[in-house]
């Protein structure tokens, strides 16, 4: 079990299809490696454009590698051919996107028990921890409102414990917390962390914010620009439970930081 | 936005009540003076080529109180509904099945579209030369004219629907019937709408046509029968009757589109 990563990715390389009359796109990813061990938080930075989405879509099996493969519990993704793919592996990865996804003609309640429905796992026990993370994010009382309704950042929390309520194994998120305000911003890291600190979760959390890559993850890999590889590689050894207003002002924060900053470019 | 309880009422300004009971008011007048402008006009031309309203009026309550009136509504109504719901099932069925074969769609969508061009109308002959000259005929056209638009709404609604939501549902476990009924119709349910504003009032248009050539009973018939007698005000009550019964359809149609979508942040207050 500890000498198997739970996810593997090696010599991933993906590039878009061309359309009819173009050169061939460039690749976004090319030689790509890296693996997860059960129970991490990752955190994966790199500047815009360099292929983070494409990534998460590919480890989700959301979209398909042009090469390398991705392996998780020692079973590889299909290569090539998108019908093949498994959309969240049978529900063991949850995928928290850069757009909240939220169905717009479902309320706060609906949009969170949404996966526990279509997975035939209603039922008293599973409403009643829907309703715990609901209130445990601060949503008590929007339960039957429409997301239209919500401020962005309601919408993230909804969006996050619409994820965390099927307690899959492995949870990818997407910037999550990219377009919110500071405050928002520091607010939903901290509901994060105390959340993961009860379940312990496999996270893979990609953020164009060094500062959130430090405060959140056990390690840190650095994307280089297009085509993307690991352009650098840092544990964050800061003590759990971590302050996040206060992570600044720990003295490992300034190194880790000059050092990632180096790197992305 | 995160102040009120679920409803969301507000009272309206003083200045903006103002303006909405004007505009009551001037609906109000504007029927009377259509109302004045039939009442001159029929008085010009006289009662071979137009209809007193007030006479309609009178021929309609009359013809409501000995029933034969809403004889001839239901049967009409019965044939458009059930032409609609052909058509209906069809429009929307077809959509879903053309989803899952991509392929297939890419071969046979030039010829659906080529045969949106065909005047559905024009085949009425034809109609009655294959099936006769019972409601088979009639409701061939009708589910006809209700299919296109359904058919072409819903299709395009498909095509819309935003595939980050289907990825969603997909890796929160969501199958292919889930994924259809939660997302895909929910997506394409103002499109379906906006065809049914279009397809209802013309079901109820091709069963009138479909009862002017064939068969001796529905608003059709009663509209063709009188102006064969030189009853104009016959005529006039038929059509008046129609209109009618388009409006009524329409307003349970907004009803439902209302309460269906009410999830909708705006076109609220933009029904037809």
């Amino acid at each position: 079990m500890t000498a198997e990563p739970l996810l593997e990715v090696s010599d991933l390389a993906k590039r878009f299809a061309a359309r009819a009359g173009r050169d061939a796109p460039p690749w976004v990813i090319q030689g790509l490696s890296f693996a997860v061990k059960d129970g991490e938080f990752l955190t994966i930075i790199g500047p815009s454009g360099s292929g983070k989405t494409t990534l998460l879509n590919m480890i989700a099996q959301i979209d398909t590698a042009s090469g390398g493969t991705v392996r998780f519990q020692s079973q590889s993704a299909p290569v090539g051919d998108p019908k093949a793919l498994n959309p969240g592996l049978s529900c063991k990865i949850g995928y928290v996107t850069q757009e909240d996804n939220l169905l717009p003609w479902r309320t706060t309640l609906q949009n969170v028990l949404f996966p526990l429905k279509v997975q035939g796992r209603l039922n008293e026990k599973t409403r009643a921890h829907a309703d715990a993370l609901i209130r445990a994010v601060g949503l008590g009382g929007f339960e039957r409102h429409y997301p239209h309704e919500l401020s962005g950042g309601m919408r993230k929390r909804a969006s996050l414990i619409r994820t965390l309520v099927y307690d899959p194994p492995v949870i990818l998120m997407d910037e999550p917390f990219g377009a919110l305000d500071a405050q928002t911003r520091t607010q939903l890291q901290e509901d994060l962390m105390r959340l993961w600190d009860l379940g312990r979760k496999t996270i893979i959390f990609v953020t164009h914010d060094i500062a959130e890559a430090i405060a959140l993850g056990d390690r840190t890999l650095v994307l280089s620009r297009a085509p993307a590889s690991i352009a650098g590689e840092h544990e964050i050894g800061i003590p759990r439970p971590r302050d996040i207003r206060g992570i600044m002002t720990h003295p490992d924060f300034s190194p880790l930081y000059q050092a990632i900053r180096a790197q992305v470019q | 936005m995160t102040t009120t309880q679920g409803a969301l009422e507000y009272t309206a300004e003083p200045r903006i009540r103002w303006r909405q009971h004007a505009v009551t008011f001037g609906r109000i007048a504007f029927a009377l003076l259509l109302l004045a402008g039939w009442k001159i006009g029929a008085d010009v031309a006289g009662p071979v080529y137009a209809a007193d309203p007030v006479k309609v009026a009178q021929r309609i309550v009359e013809d409501t109180a000995n029933g034969t009136l809403l004889r001839h509504i239901y049967v009409t109504v019965r044939l458009a509904a059930i032409g609609f719901a052909i058509g209906c099932f069809f429009g929307v069925a077809l959509p879903f099945l053309l989803r899952l074969l991509p392929r297939l769609t890419n071969a046979v969508e030039p010829y659906i579209m080529a045969s949106v061009g065909v005047p559905k109308y024009a085949l009425i002959p034809l109609f009655i030369l294959w099936f006769g000259i019972d409601d088979a005929p009639k409701l061939w056209l009708v589910g006809l004219l209700v299919f296109y638009p359904v058919f072409i709404a819903v299709f395009a609604g498909i095509r819309n629907v935003d595939a980050r939501l289907v990825n969603m549902a997909r890796v929160a476990g969501a199958g292919e019937v889930a994924i259809a009924r939660e997302v895909v119709w929910n997506s394409l349910l103002p499109f379906f709408f906006a065809s049914l504003k279009i397809a209802l009032p013309r079901a109820v248009s091709a069963a009138i046509i479909g009862e002017f050539l064939v068969g001796n009973e529905g608003l059709g018939y009663l509209i063709e029968y009188s102006r064969q007698n030189f009853d104009t005000t016959g005529v006039f009550a038929g059509v008046v009757v129609a209109t009618a019964l388009v409006l009524v359809i329409n307003a349970v149609l907004v009803w439902i589109d209302r309460r269906l979508s009410a999830w909708r942040p705006v076109e609220r207050d933009m029904e037809l």
